[in-house]
């Protein structure tokens, strides 16, 4: 029975990651979060195949599996993945041998940032950044997982993430949503949008079910923005200026049962973009991210050829069929208009590097049910306030992506393009200046939930050799915390598993237990 | 069959040690040897006996988990219900071998047919560059402790039996089924020729550090109750 105004019928289209996601947080996260119940529809087109090359999460997805209510053991198994500490950056300093660095998920150790770069540059400089502080960057060289099989659930003795298959991911989702979380599924095609006469979106026409009307629509139709773009005509906002990038090639790298898997998402410079290579227990997923105006896609092709010839000799690229995928930089100019909230690609998409897309589909979701209207007239306000939070966010991380390649030495045309102060958003070129008497802290990243905190910053900005600001005066307890990381590395290195020997044991554990219950 | 070999980082580099419990790792004991330097923390959890080997003379203290051969009542699965777990146990599968017969100290052996090794996920001895691992490290520590214990009871047993303060201990525990278990061949602190030591008899247990573990050996007595329910606990469940 649906009340005046109330806000009951919940109705996402599209089902890739960013519909499945949405869908199954919001039917398991209502309960708890809302006052009144609410009804989850998803319409999912048989036509229209998902892009499914989001291949990297955060460790927000922890927590986001856990509220859904997914085993996380069923999880790794079911989706191929892999456990993700950070990433490495190799080549993006200068493109020469030993150019590299890590940008783990842990923190520095505790302290001031000041005090913490000053005692870096007074006990640790022979060691990287990262390096001397936190254990993770050696955990990540060595292959270790971040846990142990015997911890709780989604627990980790170092922060961790997961790397996995996209469209298994998808398909999980879509069967726990359906089963356990009572998300109604229509398998049926959109054909039009229909909106009221307040602009509100009143229905979807689709093929074969008829008309399905809701209350709030979440528009995860990807980069075809049905809801958001062709139907409410909200216009895109090109950030391509600031980041060049727009296109990628794709390729999954099956790999031998007994190779390492990388803990981390490597990430190779080239001429004109970079490289991405994530390793997963039954392949590896290796892209060529570029941009069109500086390199044509045979180029991006050789690169990408150059690339898996040096990291598995003698593999045939022409049998591994590259798949191209194309893309704007850039994000929707509103994500909430009128009772339509776009989440996923149909907001916006900047390009793969730091992996923001699938964490801005779980922030997306826990901000609607933060500030979920309670009725229709709380829309509009609703609305503001959502649009306000993510231009915030997008505008960050626009600035943290491009830090990347701004502070780089490349001399290749991309490259030297990408330092044009033409380019840089006003806001990072002040907070470079900032930077040179002192190290990115909270008050240039004001919020308390910012997308990516000053700790990444300091990862980025002294992995690509910035200056440490001059000393301050030594902090007392600095150099002890400093020897403790490595202390804690040390730890960590003798009793940590192989990410192999974790997954192999794992699936061991698995067959044994459906041996002796039957299943198969 | 035990397969013992000194450890070296250039032929045990790549070892990992399992330290799950489980009877798959050898856990599933009725007993084991614990030293005096350890009774304090041993008699918050276990009943602590004594055992006299009528050929040598000599005497050991054990810690029990449970009446029979092979069981163990704090082990649940691949828990083992307790605080503390005697170093004896805790070390495994290193031991202490003497570097030859009759030699001071101790050399650090591994035995090579332990279920504790092999397999990806235990703990590495050695770090990467060959230096041992602080789970190693830590390791080396507690058999020292044991090491060290150990050659140091022998006094401790001369005193008691100084002071003859063993006696055969007499326990037949009924169980709730109506079973009875019976514990044969151990002994325990006598506690009235305890009781009817002299003041200097007294000082000089003192002295030697030994009056400290009388008492924690007898104190230890009160948890046979708690193993009796733990048995019990089994019958039920069975």
């Amino acid at each position: 029975m649906t009340t005046q105004g109330s806000i009951d019928r919940v109705v996402v289209v599209g089902g890739g990651t960013a519909g499945w996601l949405a869908a199954c947080l919001i039917a398991a996260r209502a309960p708890e979060s809302l006052a009144a119940p609410v009804h989850v529809t998803l319409i999912e087109s048989p036509e229209v195949p998902t892009i499914g090359v989001g291949e990297g999460t955060w460790p927000t997805m922890r927590r986001t599996l856990e509220r859904i209510g997914i085993a996380e053991a069923d999880f790794l198994l079911a989706c191929d993945a892999s456990f993700k500490q950070g990433s490495r950056f190799d080549g993006w300093r200068t493109g020469t041998v030993g150019d590299s660095y890590h940008h783990p998920f842990v923190p520095p150790v505790p302290g001031e940032p000041r005090a913490i770069v000053a005692g870096w540059q007074a006990h640790a400089a022979d060691r990287s950044f990262a390096d001397a502080v936190a254990a993770q960057p050696s955990i990540c060289d060595q292959g270790l997982a971040p846990r142990q099989r015997h911890m709780p659930d989604y627990a980790g003795a170092l922060n961790y993430a997961y790397h996995l298959d996209a469209a298994k991911f998808a398909a999980l989702l879509a069967r726990h949503g359906v089963e356990r979380l009572g998300i109604r599924l229509v398998r049926d095609h959109v054909t039009d949008v229909r909106t009221s006469d307040d602009g509100d979106i009143a229905a979807v026409q689709t093929r074969e079910t008829g008309t399905i009307a809701g209350d709030l629509f979440i528009d995860c139709t990807g980069q075809a923005a049905l809801l958001i773009g062709t139907a409410l005509g909200v216009p895109f906002v090109d950030r391509s200026a600031t980041l060049p990038n727009d296109r990628a090639l794709a390729v999954q790298l099956p790999v031998a049962a007994d190779s390492p898997i990388a803990t981390q998402t490597i990430a190779t410079a080239h001429a004109a973009g970079w490289l991405w290579d994530i390793g997963l227990p039954s392949r590896r997923g290796i892209g060529c991210v570029y941009a069109s105006r500086y390199m044509d896609d045979d180029d991006a092709l050789a690169t990408l050829t150059d690339y898996l010839a040096r990291v598995a000799p003698g593999v045939d690229v022409a049998a591994l069929k590259p798949r191209r995928l194309v893309f704007r930089s850039g994000h929707r100019e509103r994500f909430w208009v009128g009772n339509c909230v776009a989440i996923g690609l149909s907001a916006g998409f900047l390009e793969p590097l730091e992996a923001s897309a699938i964490v801005l589909v779980e922030l997306s979701i826990e901000a609607l049910l933060a500030n979920f209207p309670a009725n229709r007239s709380a829309l509009p306000l609703q609305a503001r306030r959502f649009d306000t939070l993510f231009r915030y966010r997008w505008d960050r991380i626009v600035e943290f992506l491009k830090l990347h390649y701004v502070l780089s030495a490349r001399e290749e045309p991309y490259w030297r393009d990408h330092r044009d102060p033409a380019h840089m958003p006003p806001r990072l070129a002040d907070l470079l200046a900032v930077w040179r008497d002192q190290p990115p802290s909270t008050y240039d990243l004001p919020q308390a939930d910012e997308v990516f905190p000053p700790a990444s910053y300091q990862y980025v900005l002294y992995g690509m050799g910035w200056p440490a600001p001059a000393p301050a005066a030594a902090a007392p307890g600095i150099a002890d915390a400093l020897a403790q990381v490595r202390q804690r590395g040390r730890k960590l290195g003798a009793g940590l598993p192989t990410q192999r020997a974790y997954f192999d044991a794992l699936h061991r554990e698995r067959a044994s237990a459906q041996r002796s219950t039957g299943r198969d | 069959m035990p397969d013992h070999a000194i450890l070296t980082a250039a032929a045990h580099a790549e070892i990992r040690i399992r330290h799950e419990r489980g009877a798959a790792m050898g856990d599933a004991l009725m007993s084991c040897l614990v030293v005096p330097d350890e009774f304090r923390r041993v008699q918050n959890e276990y009943v602590i006996l004594f055992r006299r080997n009528l050929e040598d003379g000599s005497t050991v203290a054990l810690a029990l988990f449970g009446f029979e051969n092979g069981e163990n009542l704090y082990l649940h699965g691949d828990r083992w219900d307790a605080r503390y777990i005697p170093l004896a146990m805790d070390i495994q599968p290193l031991l202490i071998g003497a570097a030859h017969p009759g030699a001071e100290g101790g050399q650090v052996h591994i035995d090579m047919a332990s279920p504790r090794i092999g397999g990806g996920e235990g703990a590495r001895l050695f770090d990467a560059d060959g230096q041992p691992s602080p789970v190693l490290e830590t390791m080396i520590d507690k058999l020292g402790a044991l090491d060290i214990g150990y050659r140091e009871s022998a006094g401790f047993f001369a005193a008691l039996q100084r002071h003859d303060l063993l006696e055969p201990l007499t326990v037949e525990v009924t169980l709730d089924d109506g079973s009875t278990n019976r514990l044969v061949g151990f002994h325990v602190i006598d506690e009235d020729r305890l009781r009817d030591l002299d003041g200097s008899q007294v000082d000089d247990l003192h002295r030697d550090g030994h009056l400290m573990p009388i008492f924690m050996a007898l104190a230890s007595q009160s948890n046979l109750a708690s193993l009796i329910a733990r048995k019990n606990a089994t019958l039920r469940l069975g």
